[in-house]
Order: C-alpha cells, then sequence, then structure tokens
C-alpha cells in the first residue's frame, strides 16, 4: 500500500521528564507519519527515541503533548486499548508458551473466536515463514526465529500501529541485513504504519520513508532518507548520519566559506562570522586536468585505503584534511600516496553550520 | 585460582559443618538404635526396636499429621503473603528496592522468642486484638487465639514470611517487566496479565518458597511450644519432651531420625519437582 496524505500518527509536543533528571528525556516532539509509511526514530543512546516510541505505545505517561491515531486522540489510554503491535528489544516472548500461543495471546484477548483464532495464527506464522515451528517454545528458537515470532505476534492483532524498539540488535551482525530487508517487505505488503527505533544509521537509511533524526529528547529534522543524508539541517545531523570532512571556517559573504586560505562556494552558507564546513567523501572528486568543478583544491594524496568496493584518499589541501571517497575503477582510484591531486566538489555539497 | 586453592577455602566452613551437623546427626543416629530398659534406663545396643514402637504407635501417626498440616497451611499462608510484597518491591523504582527488601526480610533480626512473646501481646486474652473487638462490641467474651492451633498457626505463618519474602523477592526479581508491558500491548487488561504472564512464570519461585517455608515449619519448636501453651504437639515438641522430660533418648533420637528422613524426601522430591519445571 503507497503511503497517502492523510497523517496516521500524530505527535503534539511530547514531553517526558523523569524524576530526578536535569534534562527532559523528550522535549518537545512533533511529527506527523502518513498511513503505511516507516518512521525511523535515530539517534544515538540516551536521545529519547525509545521514551518517543513507548509513550506511543502507551507504557510511558507523557508529562504534556498528545499522541493522535487515525485522528483519534489515545494520549489518556491505557496500552490494553490502543491495539498497538509492540516487537521490543528483546522480543519479550513469553517463554511459558508456544509459538502459537503466544501469537494468540492478543487475539484471545480480543475474545477472537476460536477458529478465527487459529486461522490467523497459522496466517501470521505462514507470514513469517515460521508454519512449521507453531509448537515449539521461545527457548527452542533461534535469534533470528524469534524475532519473526515477536513480529507475527504484533501483526496478528491487526493493529493501528507497528512499534519497533531496536528489533535488530540482538541478531548477529550476519542475519541482520536479511532480516532487516524482510521486515522492510513485509511491513510494505501488510501496509502496516510503522514506528521503528534504531541507533544504527545505516538501518534507518535503508528502511524508513521517513527519518527523524533525535538528539537530547529533541528531533534535530525530519525527512526522507535523502533529505537527511544529503542536506542535513543541522550540525548534529550532519556529525550523526554520515560520514563527512569537517573543517573550521568563517561566513564570508553570501554563498562564500573560507577555510584556511581558501575560499568556497556553498549553496547556502547561514549568518556570518565562525563556521563549520561539512564535505562527505563521496561527493568530492579527483579532477582530470581540464575538467571543471563549484569547487577546485589542490593538494596531495596522504593515504589510499582499498575496500574491495570503493577507495578512499585522504588528502592534504590548502582547505584543510579531505577525504574522496570513488569506485575502484573510477578516475583516480588508482592515485597512490604522495601523489598530487585536485579535488573537486560541487557547492550544493558544501555544508555550511554555525560553529 | 585452582581447584586445590578453591577446596582450601571450603574447609573452614566443611569443618564447622562437620563438627556442629554431621558428628550430631550421626550420634543421633548411633543413639536411636540404642534400647530402653524397663526401667527407662538406656543400653547400648544395635536394634529396630524403638522404631517399632514409634511407627507402630498411632500418637506418631497423629503428630506427623498434625506436623504437616500445621507446616502446610502455614508455608502456604505465608507464601501467599509474601507474593504481594514482592511484587510491591518489584514494581518499586530501583532506589527503593534494597529498603523495601531488607524491612520485609527484617523480622529474621529479631530473635523468634522475642517475636511470639509480642504476638503473646497482640493475641492474648487482654491484648490489643481482644480489646478492639470487645470494646466494638463484637464479642462479649475474649476470643481464644493463644495456647491453641490458631496461635501457632498465626505466629509460624508470620514466622515463616521473611523466608518467603527472600525467595519471592530473588525469584520475581528475574523476571523480565517487558512480559507484563507485552501483554499490555497485545491488550490484556493488568488482572488477565497477572493471571495469564505473571503468576505463571512466578511458579517456579512460589513453588520453591513454600517448599522451603514448608520445611522450615515441619522442624519448627519455638512457635509451636511457646503459642501452643502446651497444648499442641507436633514432632518438634515431642522430640524435645522424649528427650528431656520423658529422658527417653533412643526415642527422641529415632523420631528425629524420622523427621530428618522425611525432610530429606521432601528435599529430593523438591529438586525433581524443580527440573520438571525448568524443562
Amino acid at each position: 500500500m503507497p503511503p497517502d496524505a492523510m497523517s496516521h500518527l500524530r505527535l503534539d509536543g511530547l514531553t517526558r521528564r523523569f524524576p530526578g533528571t536535569a534534562h527532559p528525556a523528550v522535549d518537545g516532539v512533533s511529527l506527523e507519519l502518513p498511513r503505511g509509511a516507516l518512521l525511523a526514530l535515530l539517534g544515538p543512546s540516551g536521545c529519547g527515541k525509545t521514551t518517543t516510541l513507548r509513550m506511543i505505545a502507551g507504557l510511558e505517561t507523557p508529562d504534556a503533548g498528545r499522541v493522535t491515531v487515525a485522528g483519534r486522540d489515545v494520549t489518556d489510554l491505557p496500552p490494553h486499548r490502543r491495539n498497538m503491535g509492540v516487537v521490543f528489544q528483546s522480543y519479550a516472548l513469553f517463554p511459558h508458551m508456544t509459538a502459537a500461543a503466544n501469537i494468540a495471546f492478543g487475539l484471545e484477548m480480543r475474545g477472537t473466536p476460536r477458529a478465527e483464532r487459529e486461522s490467523r495464527v497459522a496466517e501470521a506464522l505462514a507470514l513469517v515463514g515460521l508454519g512449521d515451528l507453531a509448537a515449539r517454545k521461545p527457548r527452542q528458537l533461534s535469534g533470528g526465529q524469534q524475532q519473526r515470532v515477536a513480529l507475527a505476534r504484533a501483526l496478528a492483532i491487526q493493529p493501528d500501529l507497528l512499534l519497533l524498539d531496536e528489533p535488530l540488535s540482538a541478531l548477529d551482525a550476519k542475519l541482520r541485513e536479511g532480516v532487516r530487508d524482510e521486515i522492510r517487505a513485509l511491513q510494505q505488503r501488510v501496509g502496516a504504519t510503522t514506528v521503528f527505533v534504531t541507533h544504527d544509521q545505516t538501518e534507518a537509511l535503508a528502511m524508513a520513508d521517513l527519518v527523524a533524526v533525535m538528539n537530547e529528547g529533541r528531533v534535530e529534522q525530519l525527512g526522507t532518507p535523502e533529505e537527511v543524508f544529503e542536506r542535513p539541517a543541522t550540525r548534529f545531523v550532519a556529525t550523526f548520519v554520515g560520514r563527512a570532512a569537517r573543517l573550521p571556517g568563517r561566513v564570508d559573504g553570501p554563498g562564500v566559506v573560507r577555510c584556511g586560505e581558501v575560499a568556497l562556494r556553498a549553496a547556502e552558507a547561514p549568518g556570518s562570522g565562525a563556521a563549520e564546513v561539512f564535505i562527505r567523501p563521496h561527493h568530492v572528486r579527483p579532477l582530470a586536468p581540464d575538467a571543471t568543478a563549484d569547487n577546485i583544491l589542490e593538494g596531495r594524496v596522504l593515504r589510499r585505503t582499498y575496500t574491495g568496493d570503493l577507495v578512499s584518499l585522504e588528502c592534504e589541501t590548502p582547505a584543510g584534511r579531505i577525504q574522496a571517497e570513488l569506485p575502484g575503477g573510477a578516475p583516480g582510484a588508482a592515485l597512490a600516496a604522495g601523489a598530487a591531486v585536485r579535488l573537486g566538489f560541487a557547492a550544493e555539497d558544501v555544508r555550511v553550520f554555525p560553529a | 585460582m585452582g581447584a586445590r586453592a578453591g577446596l582450601l577455602l571450603i574447609l573452614p566452613a566443611a569443618a564447622i559443618l562437620a563438627a556442629g551437623f554431621v558428628y550430631p546427626v550421626l550420634l543421633l543416629a548411633r543413639i536411636s538404635l540404642n534400647r530402653t530398659t524397663d526401667i527407662g534406663a538406656m543400653e547400648e545396643a544395635v536394634t529396630l526396636e524403638t522404631f517399632e514402637q514409634l511407627v507402630g504407635d498411632a500418637f506418631t501417626w497423629d503428630l506427623a499429621w498434625n506436623t504437616a498440616t500445621l507446616a502446610a497451611g502455614s508455608a502456604l499462608a505465608a507464601t501467599a503473603l509474601a507474593l504481594p510484597v514482592a511484587l510491591l518491591i518489584r514494581a518499586a523504582p530501583p532506589r527503593w528496592r534494597g529498603l523495601l527488601s531488607l524491612m520485609a526480610v527484617a523480622p529474621l533480626l529479631v530473635s523468634g522468642t522475642a517475636r511470639v512473646v509480642g504476638w503473646l501481646a497482640i493475641l492474648g486474652d487482654n491484648g490489643v486484638v481482644n480489646a478492639t473487638l470487645m470494646g466494638l462490641g463484637l464479642t462479649d467474651d475474649p476470643v481464644r487465639m493463644i495456647n491453641n492451633w490458631t496461635g501457632v498457626r498465626i505466629g509460624l505463618t508470620e514466622s515463616l514470611m521473611p523466608y518467603a519474602c527472600l525467595v519471592l523477592i530473588a525469584g520475581l526479581g528475574r523476571l523480565d517487566p517487558r512480559l507484563e508491558e507485552a501483554a499490555a500491548t497485545l491488550g490484556a487488561t493488568r488482572s488477565r496479565t497477572f493471571l495469564r504472564v505473571t503468576l505463571p512464570l512466578a511458579a517456579p519461585a512460589l513453588l520453591a518458597a513454600f517448599l522451603l517455608t514448608f520445611v522450615l515449619g515441619v522442624s519448627a519448636f519455638v512457635t509451636p511450644r511457646l503459642m501452643g501453651g502446651g497444648r499442641v504437639f507436633v514432632i518438634a515438641t515431642e522430640i524435645f519432651d522424649l528427650a528431656l522430660e520423658s529422658v527417653n533418648w533412643p526415642a527422641a533420637a529415632a523420631l528425629a531420625m524420622l523427621l530428618l528422613g522425611a525432610l530429606a524426601v521432601a528435599l529430593v522430591l523438591r529438586a525433581v519437582l524443580v527440573r520438571e519445571a525448568a524443562r
């Protein structure tokens, strides 16, 4: 189901302050999510992303703000009346029940008749590809299987909202990518509006329709993965999402920022005075002698790192130290340490933030 | 640290256990095989006569029944009363948990005898409870709550509660609160969450608490002796009477060995049950 324009989940100034702490864990979070979309709450540990998720689920009571789902204000509803499917970081499967009984639990609580319950449990198990493991207890299942049972349990109640709290963090690194794509495919197949908490930017960018980058209880930026990655709105987002060369500089008139002895052209250079300039490695290219670009820096290769599909060049330039990252076979990829290099990058790829 | 160093470290404890427990029990076992002469003197022998007499005596079976029902009832009550305490401590903020746990087991810091005296003051004919009942006009004569089984049950339950609390606090502490949250998000009310998730998962801890307090209740002596006012007979009081009043050491020793055997069976049963539950 494609996301439509109607906002399905709406948070208004959601705030939570834990007793005895100086700063609110969640500080006025507002956002809207269309039906069927997947939102990633991305941020470092302690940024308030899990607390936000728990407030949406009703497991934590906000000190201020409202939660609205499908036009209904659920802020004052207890969790058992919210109809939200939650997958916990530890999965929280009931250890004394079989996989099937775990999935049936939510339907039982809703008074679903036995026959329908059984068919929906079978459906949910088939959905996550575990049809033959229905009678297993959680401890007889692998981590990945437990995770899928947890997902099936959350989806079986046909929730208004699917909430995932770091669902991949307990899995082996090898499994993670596959499960990530599975969850995304499943989410799109059933059209569940989903909020997903993660500290892993790759996960967030790969899975989400919208990413909310959070820091110190606030949303720093809400946007598509491309927007967040290519056009970070704040210095924090630029630092947290993706890698970048960070150069100290000074805004020197409209669209010009001075780094060391060099003036760089930037699409936007807000304010004036001291600034920090971010340039992503994959935006920087070694130039052929006759080629041109908005910004050109003459420099020298300090170190070349070969990682198979990519080559990374660490270069010393008059503006400071800058990395260029390019495909293994690209022009300039063969440059060795000590070689002279001409680096070029576009004005729109120079991000300037007040220091 | 090697196995040798480990053995050296447990040596003091092992020595104390050997001198203070193993040796007396062996001595008791030996005495239980002696014979009592017609004039009541103990005679060196190796005979099962005393055991035969005890097992053949209906009074021994009355005592066993009294002891088992008293211990089972009190252990059940103590476990049931300790459960809300343990649940409360589990739900409390972490920094309160230590203090609350300490309060729950604080009665262990007071001598059992002192606690019995306290109960006598509360439950006696002129005690707080009867004064209140009579003051409210609910009863004209004091309700007998000491020097009988009622008093012993109340006192024993109270004295077993700290142990039940100790076991349940430890057992419930390992229960992941996310499980109850998961139940809530799946639509379970608090009471259904309790019945379907919390209680089944607490079952092993409840069983452990019951069995521990049962074993302690079976061997309880102070409470039945002092709160029973000489009208309550259980195996422990009978052993005391046989040894120190009738001065029939072989009989006292034999009864003690029978009790020890029964408790050993109970502990083995517990181990089997716990292993079954973990399967």
